[in-house]
């Protein structure tokens, strides 16, 4: 652990990614280094192929680094995993359907109990009913995933998340397989559970909208091999309301984060 | 609506009723200008209800064998489908064997089964057991391997243990290959024990379709096979009966 008194969420020194793939190795990652600190909320933006997921996978524990360091917390993301410090909030809702939207909210709390009795853990596991209702899913905590819509399986799967309690949480795309209106929603939904729980949050978005609209920095990644072009600030007043996204300054900042993902193809070129 | 559900209705009872009576009256016509080849139905209904209890006792004993076949050959298949899809060794080593198997004819490992094992009902649960052992396999294999990834990796940011996903993902969702299985594989294993029969007994149905070939006795082979055919739909119908209490998602 580094000697500073509290270490970042997240510290990427020098990580590469390589995949052999039948056709010869594929560049993923290329020289990555990013911190995030406690509580912050930062967007991985770019292109399909630009490493994205790949990082966000890495930091998770899902996948493995082929050079350079990942730190969750000053620990391995495999030891911050363990301890359950980490809630990985898939693409899709990836509910099981044969439980209940309560218990599947509940799951970290019967899966790997052993982190709960031994494992030092940053956790403060919430509760299930109190989550779901927090996201308007109160009279349906008996119900199961197919009886719900796309939009209210999206939210049980947050809730799931909330529900670890990791100080730590990862989402893929979550919303990107929703209708418009109904992202609009969640993503404001998003933001005040964030502002409500206090948690650091990695999100993987192909979209400058959602990624100015929720983050406190947008980091731009470009494709061949991926890597991080620039990073922009978002210092936006919150909390984020639906009318801000009208205002000037939101606009100008969704158009430096396409400009600053224009310019890293155009170096490549 | 309603009108729609009532001809929905009239349709999954009234054609197969429609097809049932226009197959009924084809075998009439054959049987009533072709007697050596198909015996009338009243004749079929008159031979088992004059000694039911034959047919119970002998059904008794072809129903036995079968569910011991299929006990032991879906247990067998399931244990190592789940070693299948958890060593990549095993699986290599075991699917081209299991295959082997399933294109043997079980017509000819019966009698080689009675030779090796006697005059009794070894050789018959073997066969049915061999015959339920190949669909409960395929299925189960397909089944344990049909997880969603992306809840898997749910469980594995969780740091899950192998076990925890096994039981809490893997094996819930392999449940509708296993219900699908189990209806290829108990059918298959009551088609065993009858054709098992066929060789080193004089009890069962199988044994019973062979004495009436013996004696050209054709309403009493036809009653026998009705028997076992009528049993198995039954059988059928229980798993599916099951699959409907299990399943509720």
């Amino acid at each position: 652990m580094s000697a500073a008194a509290a270490p970042a969420a997240i510290g990427i020194r020098g990580v590469d990614k390589v995949f052999g793939t039948p056709r010869g190795e594929v560049r993923a990652l290329s020289g990555i280094d990013l911190d995030v600190r406690p509580g912050e909320f930062v967007t991985l933006f770019g292109p399909s192929g630009c490493g994205k997921s790949t990082l966000l996978r890495i930091i998770a524990g899902l996948e493995e680094q082929t050079a350079g360091e990942v730190l969750v917390h000053g620990t391995a993301p495999s030891v911050a995993s363990a301890r359950k410090n980490i809630a990985w909030i898939p693409q899709s809702s990836a509910l099981l359907p044969w439980l209940s939207i309560a218990r599947n909210a509940s799951l970290s709390t019967v899966v790997n109990r052993r982190a709960d009795t031994r494992g030092r853990t940053d956790r403060t596991p919430e509760d299930a009913d109190a989550l779901l209702a927090e996201l308007g899913l109160g009279g349906f905590s008996g119900a199961r995933p197919n009886e719900l819509s796309g939009g209210m399986r999206q939210r049980t799967s947050i809730a799931r998340g909330f529900v670890q309690g990791a100080p730590l949480m990862l989402m893929d795309e979550p919303f990107s397989a929703l209708d418009e209106l109904t992202k609009d929603t969640l993503r404001l939904r998003l933001l005040d559970l964030w502002d409500r729980h206090r948690k650091t949050i990695v999100f993987v978005t192909h979209s400058a909208f959602e990624a100015v609209l929720l983050s406190d920095r947008v980091v731009v990644m470009t494709p061949r091999p991926g890597r991080i072009h620039g990073v922009v600030d978002i210092d936006l007043p919150r909390p984020r309301t639906r009318e801000l996204t009208e205002s000037r300054a939101f606009s100008d900042l969704v158009a430096e984060v396409k400009h600053t993902l224009q310019r890293g193809w155009e170096d490549e070129e | 609506m309603s009108t729609t559900t009532a001809r929905t209705a009239a349709l999954t009872i009234g054609a197969p009723v429609v097809l049932i009576g226009a197959l009924l009256v084809g075998w009439q016509f054959v049987a009533l200008n072709y007697k050596s080849i198909l015996p009338p139905i009243e004749r079929i209904i008159a031979e088992f209800v004059e000694r039911p209890e034959f047919y119970i006792t002998n059904l008794g004993i072809t129903l036995s064998t079968a569910l011991a076949g299929f006990a032991f050959g879906a247990i067998v298949a399931i244990v190592l489908a789940v070693l299948v899809v958890h060593f990549r060794f095993l699986r290599a080593a075991v699917m081209p064997v299991a295959l082997l198997l399933n294109v043997t004819p079980i017509v000819a490992i019966a009698p080689a089964l009675v030779v090796a094992f006697g005059f009794n009902a070894i050789p018959h649960i073997i066969v049915a057991a061999i015959s339920a052992f190949f669909p409960m396999l395929i299925n189960a294999i397909s089944g344990l391997q049909a997880i969603d990834p992306q809840a898997e990796e749910v469980f594995r940011a969780m740091s899950a243990s192998r076990l925890e996903i096994f039981f809490r993902l893997r094996l819930p969702s392999s449940l509708p290959f296993l219900f699908a299985g189990a209806r290829l594989s108990i059918a298959a294993a009551m088609i065993g024990a009858v054709v098992a029969e066929f060789f080193g007994t004089d009890e069962g149905l199988g044994a019973v379709i062979v004495m009436a070939t013996t004696f050209l006795n054709l309403s009493q082979m036809w009653a026998a096979i009705l028997v076992s055919a009528l049993t198995s739909l039954a059988l059928l119908g229980i798993v599916g009966l099951v699959e409907r209490a299990v399943i509720r998602w």
